[in-house]
């Protein structure tokens, strides 16, 4: 695998986003739901933007523009979609994070393991994920 | 009905926005409004970033060296054969180098605000003009300041001519990317 097909960790949670988000993923909601996955890091919306040009240029994703809607005052979405070659780097990504994982509850116990899980169910909870635009893409 | 930022506020943070991204960024900023204060701090701190990606997308890193190669060798050639002295002085090689920085920040920013949707073929040629002359404007300005930070008038006139000539040429043999090229 050479550089452009690798993913970082910040590309890697906007993937995510755009995989979970399907229909949805536009600026805002990309960008709450990738703050809702680095909780409790904050995410900036440019921070957001710059990944979701360079994803774009790799080959990840691709975009189009939506119809414009009266709560954005008449501008359009630029929708994204995984693309095969992002879809392949997500996957192996996953599999990596559950490698890891596996290796850190092996060193650190099931105990720890329980503990974080119920960390991030709470962080979940604190950051409810919500948008103002009614329609998807 | 849903709360809006302040017409002029909003027209002046489109205005940042470059208009290959303006409608879908000045929409979710739209969007995402609750009050003017953190809109105005949102536009502050994304905007930046936008322009910052934008440029990394219409900017051909060998293409800029080209240019800006291209145009010190236009000042320096210029220098050599109206004002050698000026050439060896203290900051002369620095002095040249002036034009030729600016002129490449004003051929960035060109490239990353030209609206993809507006096609010429007198585009390159154009914004090499007005780049050029722009560097010219700022040399003129700091004639009036301070002498000692501008170069010879004559050195100057025929360094950005043959800048400009070469640069627009450059320009139109590789013309400046509307996206990057994908990967794969």
């Amino acid at each position: 695998m050479n550089r452009n097909e690798s993913a970082g960790q910040f590309e890697q949670l906007v993937l995510t986003a755009i995989l979970n988000l399907r229909e949805d993923a536009y600026g805002v909601t990309i960008h709450a739901k990738v703050e809702e996955l680095a909780h409790p890091k904050p995410v900036s919306l440019g921070a957001v933007y710059v990944t979701l040009d360079r994803l774009e240029d790799k080959g990840f994703i691709s975009s189009r523009l939506s119809d414009p809607t009266p709560e954005r005052g008449g501008r359009a979405k630029r929708c994204y979609q995984l693309d095969a070659l992002g879809e392949r780097v997500l996957e192996e990504s996953g599999v990596t994070a559950k490698r890891m994982w596996d290796v850190l509850v092996d060193a650190w116990g099931k105990d720890w393991a329980n503990e974080w899980l119920k960390e991030l169910g709470r962080g979940r909870k604190r950051r409810p994920y919500a948008t103002r635009s009614a329609e998807g893409c | 009905m849903q709360p809006a930022p302040p017409r002029a506020v909003e027209r002046i943070v489109e205005f940042f926005i470059p208009p290959a991204c303006r409608e879908n960024v000045a929409g979710d900023l739209h969007e995402r409004y609750s009050n003017p204060r953190d809109y105005i701090f949102e536009a502050l701190t994304t905007v930046p970033l936008v322009v910052l990606s934008r440029i990394r997308r219409t900017t051909d890193p060998g293409v800029l060296l080209m240019e800006a190669l291209l145009l010190y060798l236009s000042l320096f050639a210029g220098a050599w054969q109206f004002d050698r002295p000026f050439l060896y002085g203290e900051w002369g090689l620095f002095l040249i180098s002036l034009p030729t920085v600016v002129t490449l920040i004003v051929l960035v920013l060109e490239d990353a605000y030209a609206n993809p949707q507006h096609h010429s073929p007198l585009k390159p040629i154009l914004q090499s003009a007005f780049a050029v002359a722009f560097a010219f404007g700022i040399q003129v300005a700091l004639t009036a300041m301070d002498r000692a930070l501008t170069i010879p008038r004559f050195t100057l006139i025929a360094g950005l001519s043959v800048g400009l000539v070469l640069i627009a040429t450059v320009r139109l043999l590789f013309p400046p990317w509307v996206e990057p090229p994908k990967a794969g």
